[in-house]
């Protein structure tokens, strides 16, 4: 395999080069970073005006609810609700977890962890951030609206996300954001597949690499692929609203020709179930990597984990239709579905087993970025069974757009990729800006933390059990919900204790980066992965030498070690007894 | 919890009073969570499923958390100091997965996807079509209310006689139910919980459901899926009436249709030939 040359370049000086428009993989990891907090506040403040509506309907929201909402007396008006819910999932999934762990970790960590010098392609990630920036901002802009933002929820289902169902133009300026979004996550793609076959370190097999990397890059190529299936259903939505066209249009909606509502959403899901994976994938390599490292012993079955999560990447591609059971598809279609969505279980059994075989006699550190792992393995089990009620054909009859399905999804794609972003982000942090998060303040952001979290999305899993539907404004009008009223009620002043658990974060964040004078060590955790030989923070131009690599990324604890460390560094050969 | 819901029950006045006291009203948290009376002969076998793999869950998910919590607790660097040099890529570790991957595969897969494939052919995609003596009803969804149709007095649907309501279904208790469905505007879903299905209301597609029931009394009819900023208010009430009750009422509003139909009225004329949509 012939390397490129990769070459030094100078450090960039100027303000504008050094923080705006940068090239450096590591500048713009972190500018993903602030740009995810910050919509991480804007979309949970929004997800606590949409609880407190479900739990105290009719009363004013507290504090800022006059100032929000002056004509309804501070009380959540419905239309407001329904843009609220639409822009919480919108920018939850592509404004807060893909640029966390996807623009912030995936930037970050791949020539790190590979021994590179930086992307391949600089300029294309450059532009990707900035992209994500024209996107974020046009969402923004949708909010001031006269009609108000889009609010045909986050799946945008024609036949309300046409002129018919929303006719101001924020749902049209959501289509493009989501458009920009595309075309930014697309070149993040590009740069992170290419950068992981091209620019890894000699000695770097695919099989040496560590398995964040393997989230990081199957996340990519998942992306790749499907991320333009949204792009081409966006923009046919976009001339069905703008330029009078019927791709979708169907129905009263339908005044010149006809189309199908149900092509988008087939093109929709085919984009939309790899997405779910696209934000869980690096969360699973993140956490596969911590375990090992925080229980000082080898990642038990690392290649069996590795393939396990690309048999899960490929299955994730053939899987959509269990979305979309009750628009009913021809039997035939439903049950293959329902067949493929299934044997995700064995993958997912195969790595579950690796992981805790990862912890079985090891010597674990309690450390916060393992905490959080450790509750990654928790929720992501609760999460992933409670699939398997979903994708039975049956059972969805019955819970389909129940909060059951709102339950499932976020122990999956929100609790666990989020309590995975924390765990990266007490684990790089060190590396990223040079000292240290304060680990108590980060374990009290972690029991703060768990416990409301389940709460939250246990108590939306027994309201959907008990029929609850989604996106109602007030659970009062049907009979069957009313006497759900207290679990709704315990389910609010939860996920307000989990909002305000997050301020412990924020304030630990915002701390550790612009007060904290105390130096981290190169390699705080004792761990041997390339990103931990390089000084904290790491250099411009990471590597002054590139590494040349000898041993897999998880050589913990092993007995023949004479260097009195108890793990080696990916650079050093074997000890072997 | 209660106490703070009866401090909102004062703020709100009197008339989100009746409703909240009957949310607040003692029932045991266990209760609280059953789903809606089962009113079909059917809807046991979706919530055999569904405890079945309540059970399978609760199987591994134990075992997660003995895993979890065990290893965590007896592996501490405190309590274990010198952790296991192992890769797990020893015969008997390949095994150990393998099996449970096999175990995963057998109560998982070969059971749950085998008995949803069978409720599903067996019973709800076997329509009643050719069955002589069931209710036939077109549903026509929209912003936010449910148009209802019964063929009338001549028996065809989409003629001047039809007995059309909103949000009212009536179904006569015991026979089977036969439902064509769609939306006029945008998409809705057709949620009876008590019966344990749902169907998509598409605009420009026929959706069929059937159902039967067992029991007399009234019921709702939600709308599941996201319609609008009103989409919350779209309830209907389905009553389930003995076949006498039925048959009285079904011959009086038929009459009625008879006598005010208005035949030039465009909203009597949204149905159309049963199964020639």
């Amino acid at each position: 395999m012939a390397f490129l040359e990769q070459h030094i370049h100078e450090a960039p000086t100027s303000f504008w080069s050094k923080y705006v428009i940068s090239f450096d993989h590591k500048v713009i990891a972190k500018q993903f970073l602030w740009y995810g907090i910050f919509w991480l506040l804007v979309g949970g403040l929004m997800a606590m005006m949409i609880r407190w509506t479900l739990a105290f309907p009719g009363t004013p929201f507290p504090l800022i609810g006059h100032m929000l909402f002056p004509h309804s007396g501070g009380i959540v008006p419905p239309d407001t609700y329904a843009m609220l819910f639409t822009l919480h999932g919108t920018i939850m999934i592509f404004f807060a977890i893909t640029p966390i762990l996807n623009g912030a970790f995936a930037n970050y960590c791949i020539p790190l962890m590979i021994g590179a010098r930086d992307m391949i392609f600089p300029t294309l990630n450059m532009l990707s951030f900035w992209f994500a920036m024209a996107s974020g901002g046009v969402l923004l802009a949708s909010m001031c609206l006269p009609l108000g933002a889009a609010a045909g929820g986050w799946t945008s289902y024609p036949t309300l996300s046409t002129l018919m169902g929303q006719p101001g133009a924020g749902q049209t300026m959501w289509l493009v954001s989501l458009f920009l979004f595309g075309i930014s996550s697309t070149m993040g793609a590009i740069n992170y597949i290419t950068t992981v076959i091209t620019l890894r370190a000699p000695g770097m097999d695919y099989f040496k690499m560590p398995l964040t990397i393997w989230g990081m890059w199957l996340t990519a190529v998942l992306n790749a692929i499907f991320v333009p299936v949204l792009g081409a259903g966006l923009l046919l939505l976009i001339f069905d609203r703008v330029f009078g066209t019927t791709f979708f249009l169907a129905g009263a909606a339908a005044t010149s020709g006809k189309g199908d509502p149900v092509l988008f959403q087939h093109v929709f899901w085919i984009f939309g179930h790899p997405e779910v994976y696209i934000l869980i994938l690096p969360a699973w390599g993140i956490v596969s990597d911590l375990l090992s490292f925080f229980a000082r012993k080898p990642a038990f079955g690392y290649k069996t984990t590795a393939l396990s999560m690309t048999a899960i990447t490929i299955l994730s591609t053939v899987v959509y239709g269990h979305h979309m059971y009750t628009t009913q598809m021809s039997p035939l279609l439903t049950q293959s579905f329902m067949t493929l969505t299934m044997l995700i279980s064995i993958p997912s059994a195969v790595f579950y087993a690796n992981w805790l075989g990862t912890i079985w006699k090891g010597s674990i550190r309690f450390t916060s970025p393992m905490l959080f792992s450790l509750g990654v393995v928790f929720v992501f089990g609760l999460g992933g069974l409670t699939g398997l009620y979903l994708a039975s054909t049956s059972i969805d009859l019955y819970l389909h757009d129940t909060y059951f399905v709102v339950g499932h999804f976020h122990y999956t794609m929100a609790a666990s990729v989020l309590l995975g972003g924390f765990a990266a982000t007490y684990f790089w942090f060190p590396k990223m800006f040079g000292t240290m998060m304060d680990e108590r303040l980060a374990k009290w952001h972690f029991w703060c933390t768990i416990f409301p979290l389940n709460g939250i999305f246990t108590g939306m899993m027994l309201v959907g059990y008990a029929g609850m539907h989604r996106r109602i404004y007030n659970p009062f009008i049907y009979e069957f919900t009313q006497k759900l009223m207290p679990i709704n009620t315990f389910i609010t002043l939860s996920a307000v204790a989990m909002g305000l658990a997050q301020i412990i974060f924020v304030w630990n964040f915002v701390k550790s980066v612009f007060f904290n004078k105390e130096k981290a060590s190169d390699n705080p955790w004792d761990v041997g992965t390339l990103e931990w030989t390089v000084p904290s923070p790491a250099p411009v131009h990471n590597f002054d030498e590139i590494p040349h690599v000898k041993c897999g990324p998880h050589e913990l604890g092993n007995p023949n070690l004479t260097t009195g460390r108890d793990f080696q560094y990916q650079t050093e050969e074997l000890v072997k007894a | 919890m209660e106490a703070l819901l009866l401090n909102v029950v004062g703020k709100l006045g009197p008339a989100m009073e009746a409703p909240l006291r009957l949310a607040v009203e003692s029932m045991s948290f266990w209760e609280r969570i059953q789903p809606p009376e089962d009113i079909t002969t059917n809807g046991h076998l979706i919530m055999w499923l569904f405890n079945y793999t309540t059970w399978v869950n609760l199987f591994w998910f134990a075992l997660v958390c003995i895993g979890l919590f065990g290893f965590s607790w007896f592996y501490s660097a405190k309590r274990h100091k010198k952790p296991l040099y192992t890769h797990g890529t020893d015969k008997q570790h390949y095994m150990i997965t393998a099996g449970i991957g096999v175990l995963v595969f057998l109560s998982v897969d070969m059971v749950i996807t085998k008995v949803s494939t069978n409720d599903m052919k067996n019973v709800f995609w076997q329509f009643p079509d050719q069955e002589p003596d069931i209710v036939r009803v077109q549903i026509l969804a929209q912003q936010w209310m449910w148009n209802i149709r019964y063929a009338g007095a001549d028996g065809e649907f989409n003629t001047g006689d039809d007995v059309v309501t909103n949000n009212d279904l009536r179904v006569p208790v015991g026979k089977k139910v036969l439902v064509e469905l769609t939306a006029k505007d945008v998409i809705h879903a057709f949620y009876l919980p008590n019966a344990r299905i749902k169907a998509d209301a598409i605009p420009g597609r026929l959706a069929k459901i059937w159902f039967d029931t067992n029991k007399t009394g009234t019921y709702e009819i939600a709308c599941a899926e996201m319609c609008g900023a009103h989409h919350y208010l779209m309830r209907g009430v389905m009553t389930v009436l003995t076949q006498e009750d039925y048959d009285r009422w079904k011959s009086e509003t038929e009459k009625i249709a008879i006598a005010t139909n208005d035949q030039e009225s465009p909203d009597l004329r949204w149905g159309w030939k049963w199964g020639n949509f």
